[in-house]
């Protein structure tokens, strides 16, 4: 034969026909099949190839194929007490090593665990009705020139009946402020006051939900005198005697009747409250006739009977009969909204359902998958790294007897050992970390671990990773073959292997990096919101919540109040400024455009508004102590308010609010009147009666906090002895409009540091390995004469161009995820570009102090010690 | 005979089988299938054929030594058994039985024969 250059037929075939016949036939089909293919070859290699690939095929009969023999492993007990012997010293060999393994998953399945229960709790909110997705809440949409805005309300007293699919429908009104957060005075103890918050509801409320009712009457609001409270309203207001048929008084005046007690309203329930009252108590409260009540808007829900989807209830409710002639031409539509999106996508944007808190559900979701999938690939890399210390065990293992497949199952097995140690660990630490992880997201999670359910998920859960993250090493540990690796030759990996880990190191790295870009700009956009100017003041404010007698002593109150030097100023005021969600389209000006339809937000307020809250007056001035002008109401308008009305001369001119006449007196600087996620409306302030205001503000010196709510207090106490003075902050009121925001923050801080803390438990484990490995190499570049930093230097190199890289792929996907996230605020920070850069000097510092500790220890030790052969 | 009977690939291997005698095997086979009978099979085909036939009991086989050009891959050897001879005796004598029966005439109009 001539001398044949090595051609070789394509390898994945060949390997695909070793795989698939049965090797008795094995020879002759492949001797045949690679006879032809080397006389093929002699003329074209690629024709060779396809023929010897179609050969391949061909042979692919049922004749051909081998029979599965059963692949019994025949562990005896023995052989298992010695493959636990083994695993377990194998693990104390390098204990540091063995320990971060566990540690690593350990920590990546706490995340996981956590994240997995605030998912789940935000996932099962408002399911526990009946029928959860047929109840629906009616929401309106106002065309108001360009914007749409959306309102949970409707007429009250909307008529479904035209709908077959409706069954009932039920008025629910709640709210934070009075009147649904009222005084209750405590059996035998009439000058306390406990608040407690609640809802009137018309009579369907029982069996639209499910707040089972556990003593006394199940349809209580059938009775306009009645009430329905809590088990622990009964318990604090009560203590232990039975309440039912009790008399209690609302707001001191109306007299009800407990006729039900309800069990507690669970935490997960969107709807929250401790009493529920029928509606005509409510209309009664406000002082409006039945017929002005039914007029008013409010929210409405309505349960279905068939399987019925929102969009064509949405098309039922704009029936004429329903949206009436009159709503429509104020360009107001209907919507039906189901009830099950409240908590995750109740959020609208112009008109449209634009989803909400399910985007952060989605992203810690992603987190926990990516945290876990970074600790696997830890794993994987640190076992397969590790491989070459079990060659000798391995290679003797086989030479006994042992199939390829018994030592993959006896690796696999380790793996799961170790996965489900770790499992354990993270179980404990979840159960010990909740209460610290429930006060930093302000939520109360809880978990019962001897759930037989969540048993039997978590063991599937350690399956599924302990066969992702053992198979690979274990695989390439079964391939070792015993005369090579007893002989003594060091089994290095293939270089596939080692590409692989480099991949893996690479995308964990960028995972990291862009995990941690991601915090970094939420954090600044976060303090950007709380730092920004809005234009008012929110800091040391107290907010009141008067009651009707003290606003009638509102002079004495204030002239008392300003005596101590703490006290600023005080005012009062219709709504709050800080959020104010008061509009009306129905402002008109001189020279107003027809048909123009512009909303306007508008706070009634008393004179002192301005300086309590530090607007800045541009031209004009504020309401004074007396109004000037007797016959037109006096308002201050804000800067965009001109523009919207684009007025000459504005002082002194004659606007029109609904029907009253006003006479704009005074130009103020725009301030922020809500959450800084939405456009700013312009605002007018006008001049309202302290007696109708409904809202108390006191400003004190910064600082003086305490003597401040003490004198309050007093002074409050003294004018009003009959009730507890019921306050919050402004500043504390103004964070609640970002809880999310801010959960979601903490949250994002927490596990972001576990990511960067798997990454560096995976470089560190990397580098350790690397280090030890090239123990002969160091030596010999030291006799060479190599100073410590310049074997140093070496060693990082090849890391940090890794590291490099990654945080480079990283940038991008960050850059693109931060600015959407960012795209949800009006006012939002420009894209930090600073981050970016920090983050990656950062990583690459921090990876090349981790080298330095590790490698250090190696580089200094005598070269005698490690050039020594064995 | 009972039942027995030979296609006309299975006689033509058979036959091939014959020639090559002592050193048919797959690649062999086929190759001689091509050059005599101009037949160009896949080498599974005929591998496929050789294994029938050997499964009736026409062949039988055994594997020669390793050989280098094989990459130390081992041959089938296939050999006619008593059997296999018969067969193709008998598959012969017909023909030619059959073939003599065949009248001038009918010979004169296919072309074949003396004028």
């Amino acid at each position: 034969m001539e001398n044949k250059s090595k051609r070789y037929p394509p390898r994945w075939a060949n390997r695909f026909l070793e795989w698939y016949c049965n090797p008795p036939l094995l020879d002759e089909i492949q001797g045949d099949a690679f006879e032809l293919y080397y006389r093929e070859a002699k003329m074209s290699k690629r024709k060779a190839d396809l023929k010897f690939i179609w050969n391949v095929f061909r042979f692919l009969r049922w004749r051909n194929i081998r029979k599965q023999k059963p692949h019994y492993i025949n562990y005896s007990t023995g052989m298992l007490q010695n493959i636990f012997k083994v695993a377990v010293r194998n693990f104390f060999r390098q204990p540091g090593h063995s320990l971060l393994n566990v540690m690593g998953l350990a920590v990546s399945f706490l995340a996981a665990f956590l994240i997995g229960l605030w998912v789940f709790h935000e996932t099962s909110y408002d399911r526990f009705h009946y029928d959860p997705e047929k109840i629906f809440k009616v929401m309106s949409h106002v065309d108001g020139n360009g914007a749409i805005e959306t309102y949970p309300a409707a007429r009250a007293n909307i008529n479904l009946t035209t709908i077959s699919d409706v069954t009932e429908k039920a008025v629910v009104i709640s709210g934070t402020r009075w009147p649904n957060e009222l005084c209750f005075r405590p059996d035998g103890k009439t000058n306390e006051c406990i608040y407690l918050f609640g809802i009137f509801a018309e009579q369907p409320f029982f069996s639209i939900f499910n707040f089972p009712i556990i003593k006394g009457n199940k349809n209580p609001l059938a009775n306009p005198t009645n009430i329905a409270i809590s088990e622990s309203m009964a318990v604090k207001l009560y203590g232990d005697t039975d309440p039912l048929g009790k008399t209690l008084k609302i707001d001191d005046h109306f007299p009800v009747t407990i006729a039900s007690i309800f069990k507690d309203v669970p935490s997960n329930s969107s709807l929250q409250f401790e009493f529920v009252v029928p509606t005509q108590v409510f209309a009664r409260m406000r002082g409006l006739s039945d017929d002005y009540f039914s007029k008013d808007f409010q929210t409405v829900y309505f349960k279905t009977s068939t399987d019925i989807m929102s969009e064509a209830l949405t098309a039922k409710l704009n029936n004429p009969s329903i949206l009436t002639e009159d709503l429509k031409k104020d360009k107001v539509s209907y919507s039906a909204f189901p009830f099950v999106n409240e908590r995750l996508r109740g959020e609208f944007t112009n008109g449209k359902n634009s989803g909400g808190r399910i985007q952060y559900v989605n992203l810690f979701v992603l987190i926990a998958v990516l945290v876990v999938a970074m600790a696997v690939i830890n794993f994987i890399n640190l076992s397969t790294a590790r491989a070459s210390n079990r060659s000798k065990e391995i290679g003797i293992r086989k030479v006994i007897g042992a199939q390829r497949n018994g030592v993959v199952m006896q690796f696999v097995g380790e793996s799961f050992l170790v996965v489900v140690i770790a499992l354990v660990i993270a179980s404990l630490s979840t159960q010990l970390l909740l209460p610290a992880f429930n006060s930093l997201i302000g939520e109360t999670l809880s978990v019962t671990l001897l759930n037989p359910s969540i048993l039997v998920w978590l063991g599937a859960f350690a399956l599924v990773v302990a066969l992702a993250a053992g198979l690979y090493p274990a695989w390439v540990m079964s391939a070792f073959q015993p005369a090579k690796v007893l002989k003594g030759n060091t089994v290095t990996a293939s270089t596939g292997a080692q590409h692989l880990r480099k991949v893996l190191l690479v995308v964990q790295v960028s995972v990291s990096v862009g995990i941690i870009i991601f915090t970094g700009v939420l954090f600044e956009q976060l303090s950007f919101i709380r730092e920004k100017n809005l234009g008012l003041d929110s800091q040391n404010i107290l907010h009141i919540e008067p009651t009707y007698k003290i606003m009638q002593r509102y002079d004495a109150l204030k002239a008392e109040l300003l005596t101590h030097p703490q006290i600023k100023s005080v005012t009062a005021t219709a709504s709050d400024p800080v959020d104010l969600t008061v509009q009306t389209t129905g402002v008109s000006w001189p020279g107003m455009p027809e048909g123009m339809n512009a909303a306007f937000k508008i706070l009634g307020a008393n004179y002192e508004v301005g300086e309590t809250f530090g607007l800045q007056l541009i031209d004009g001035r504020f309401m004074g102590a007396k109004p000037g002008d007797t016959l037109n109401t006096e308002v201050v308008v804000s800067e965009s308010a001109l523009i919207k009305m684009d007025l000459k001369d504005p002082i002194g001119t004659h606007i029109k609010i609904g029907d009253s006449h006003c006479v704009i007196i005074g130009i103020v600087k725009d301030f922020h009147t809500g959450s800084l996620k939405q456009e700013q409306l312009p605002t007018i302030i006008y001049a309202h009666p302290i007696l109708q205001c409904s809202r108390l503000y006191v400003k004190y010196e910064a600082g003086t906090t305490q003597e401040a709510i003490a004198t309050i207090q007093e002074t409050y106490k003294r004018l009003e002895p009959a009730f507890t003075m019921k306050y919050d902050f402004v500043d504390e009121a103004f964070d609640t409009m970002y809880k999310t925001e801010n959960t979601a923050s903490s949250m994002l801080v927490f596990f972001t540091s576990i990511a960067l803390l798997i990454a560096v438990i995976g470089v560190v484990g990397l580098a350790t390995y690397n280090v030890l490995k090239r123990k002969k190499e160091i030596g010999l570049k030291r006799v060479f004469g190599a100073t410590v930093w310049q074997i140093l230097g070496n060693l990082s190199k090849e890391f940090v161009l890794l590291i490099a890289f990654a945080a480079l792929l990283a940038i991008p996907v960050a850059w693109y995820g931060a600015g959407q996230w960012l795209s949800g605020f009006a006012y939002r920070i420009n894209m930090p570009w600073w981050i970016f850069v920090v983050t990656l000097f950062g990583i690459t510092i921090i990876t090349v102090v981790l080298i330095t500790l590790q490698g250090l220890k190696t580089i200094r030790t005598n070269p005698t010690e490690t050039l020594r052969s064995e | 005979m009972k039942g027995n009977y030979l296609g006309e690939l299975e006689e033509l291997i058979l036959l091939t089988v014959g020639i090559l005698h002592p050193n048919a095997y797959g690649v062999a086979v086929m190759d001689e299938l091509d050059v005599r009978a101009g037949r160009s099979l896949n080498i599974s085909a005929v591998h496929s054929v050789l294994t029938r036939l050997e499964g009736k009991g026409f062949l039988k086989s055994k594997m020669s030594d390793p050989t280098e050009e094989r990459g130390g891959r081992r041959k089938r050897i296939f050999l006619l058994t008593g059997a296999g001879k018969r067969a193709l005796e008998e598959a012969q004598v017909l023909r030619t039985e059959m073939y003599n029966r065949i009248p001038r005439v009918a010979l004169q109009v296919i072309g074949v024969g003396s004028k």
